[in-house]
């Protein structure tokens, strides 16, 4: 990239983008405030909420629990419902993520390597599950589940998260396999090498970071997905979301127990999030989700 | 080793996904729609009518449904683009801790939906955090969740909304050529100027993007609204899930689902059109 020395001196002079040309430390405060209130806030109030101590209560008007404990912790945690929840979500999340990957991979090939007709219109097909809400997809896969027997069922509920998760993995891996140079893949088969040497030994390897990022965001929206498990699977297939709708949506509102659900809900989630911030950089995050 | 000739390896390489697809989202898709025709029914084999269209727009709750549902979808989308593309703006700014910042923005992306309507019980329900901190400064908070204005579920969607909308217009506006917006400020233009001539046009395929997207997600939203909206009226989601589950009456779920959908569609097309638009005219410039 080639920019002249005037540009570079106005880029360091100037602000980066142009709208405010003040102190960044403002900014800085001003972000922090918010982020204080608006996620800082909410995490601590959760926090109180599932360490709140059953035997004093906390009511209005006190602010903050007369005293806490770890009662609703120890009690959600012996209880077998939560922790099988957990596992279920677990379970259910690697299956939908292999499953995601193996029916991804040949088509975002083939609409990234590919020339054929029709690309336009297949690319639209892929993501059209994105337009329709979830609700009617599950709606409309219900009855012809019921015919197949796998309403209520962990594979059911597998099957139907699969159609929300597919076309963002199929986007991202075919943005991914786009940046692979042609050059590589057509030494190696003409090298003799078939296409799922050139599989396993070039694409998987050189796209690795893509594949990474589209598997991890396919887990977490399998993790925290709920209208369609709650459509198919509900009550037989428990997940963590699924449970924490109980707890809020009945008729007797549980807020410590939902706190403790809440935490075990974004425990993975922000632990994936932050351990792979590298991987999951923001050009992946909006090719997978924005670019209709 | 035969050679497979390209369209036919497409298609090969095309079926497990798209199959995949075809197979378990547009069939229902497509028995849904004549479902709501009265064609192929279950618990109905009267023929084809519209009825299920006449039950739909005749009944007032419905209706009131469909415009409800209308209004989640509209009313979080325009909050969130009101303060996303500010915020996308601040955050391509150089301030210490912007690496930070832009990592703790994205965090309502992995928080589902349930825990962000739990997360405005605990505050803004009556007697939540809100209502005790502001009762010894003498204010009373209004009603938020479970009111009229569903302002409890907005607020939720919101803050669901305000890091998607953001990531998408950040890339958007981090695309814009550098060089443009330089030589605009060389050439005179002052900030607000720039922002709103060269970074929000250049911008706005990725804007109409998140705004489509989010609008759709609002249209179909059902465990945030039914968790925090009012009892009266209930959106069409939640309507469909009653009557398909509670009442067994397939066809007129169906015609819900058409219904939404086509609404849906008809945003999109719109989107489409506009994208087109802003594409012939950045060609012509």
């Amino acid at each position: 990239m080639s920019q002249s020395a005037e540009g570079v001196q106005i880029a360091k002079a100037g602000p980066r983008h142009g709208l405010v040309a003040a102190d960044g430390r403002w900014i800085t405060m001003g972000l922090g405030v918010a982020t204080l209130l608006t996620l800082g806030l909410p995490l601590i109030v959760t926090a109180l909420w599932s360490l709140m101590n059953p035997a004093s209560g906390w009511f209005a008007p006190d602010i903050l629990p007369p005293s806490l404990a770890r009662a609703h912790w120890r009690e959600a945690l012996s209880d077998r419902t939560i922790p099988g929840a957990f596992l279920t979500s677990l379970l259910i999340g690697v299956c939908v993520t292999v499953l995601t990957a193996v029916l991804a991979l040949p088509p975002a090939y083939a609409l990234a390597k590919l020339p054929f007709r029709a690309k336009r219109a297949v690319e639209l097909f892929v993501l059209a599950p994105l337009i329709v809400p979830g609700i009617i997809v599950a709606v409309g896969i219900g009855s012809l589940f019921f015919r197949l027997g796998l309403v209520y069922t962990i594979p059911g509920v597998i099957l139907v998260q699969t159609i929300g998760t597919l076309p963002f993995m199929i986007r991202i891996l075919a943005a991914t396999i786009e940046g692979v140079p042609d050059d590589i893949l057509h030494a190696a088969r003409s090298l003799g090498a078939g296409p799922l040497q050139v599989a396993r030994h070039i694409l998987v390897p050189v796209a690795g970071p893509g594949f990474l990022a589209g598997g991890l965001l396919t887990f977490i929206s399998s993790f925290e997905e709920f209208e369609k498990t709650f459509i198919i699977g509900a009550p037989f297939v428990q997940t963590l979301p699924v449970i924490l709708w109980t707890y809020l949506g009945g008729r007797v509102i549980v807020f410590p127990t939902a706190a403790v659900v809440t935490f075990l809900l974004l425990a993975p989630m922000l632990l994936i999030f932050f351990l792979a911030e590298r991987v999951l950089r923001d050009d992946v995050l909006a090719a997978g989700m924005g670019k209709v | 080793m035969t050679r497979l000739s390209v369209p036919m390896t497409a298609a090969i390489l095309l079926l497990p996904g798209a199959g995949y697809l075809a197979l378990l989202f547009g069939l229902p898709l497509v028995l849904a729609v004549l479902a709501s025709f009265g064609v192929l029914t279950r618990g109905y084999d009267g023929g084809p009518t519209l009825a299920f269209y006449a039950e739909l727009f005749g009944t007032r709750a419905y209706v009131d449904g469909l415009v409800f549902s209308t209004y989640l979808a509209l009313v979080p989308t325009a909050v969130s683009l009101m303060i996303s593309v500010p915020l996308a703006v601040l955050l391509a700014q150089s301030f210490p801790g912007r690496r930070l910042f832009t990592a703790l923005n994205k965090v309502p992306l992995v928080v589902p939906g349930i825990v962000a309507a739990f997360i405005v019980m605990t505050l803004f329900d009556r007697g939540g955090t809100a209502a005790r901190v502001l009762a010894p400064l003498g204010l009373d908070l209004p009603k938020l969740v479970r009111d009229d204005w569903a302002i409890g579920a907005v607020m939720a969607t919101v803050w669901k909304t305000v890091p998607f909308m953001t990531l998408i217009v950040g890339g958007a506006m981090a695309s814009i050529n550098r060089d443009v917006v330089l030589a605009a400020r060389t050439l005179g233009a002052g900030p607000v100027a720039t922002f709103w001539q060269i970074q929000i046009p250049l911008a706005l395929p990725g804007i109409t993007a998140a705004t489509l997207l989010s609008f759709i997600g609002g249209m179909g939203a059902f465990a945030v609204p039914n968790l925090l909206g009012p009892v009266y009226p209930l959106p069409l989601s939640v309507h469909m899930y009653v009557n398909a589950f509670e009442r067994a009456n397939w066809g007129l779920v169906a015609a819900m689902g058409t219904t939404l959908s086509a609404i849906s569609c008809v945003v999109l097309l719109a989107y489409y059109r506009v994208t087109r638009g802003l594409r012939a005219a950045g060609g012509a410039r």
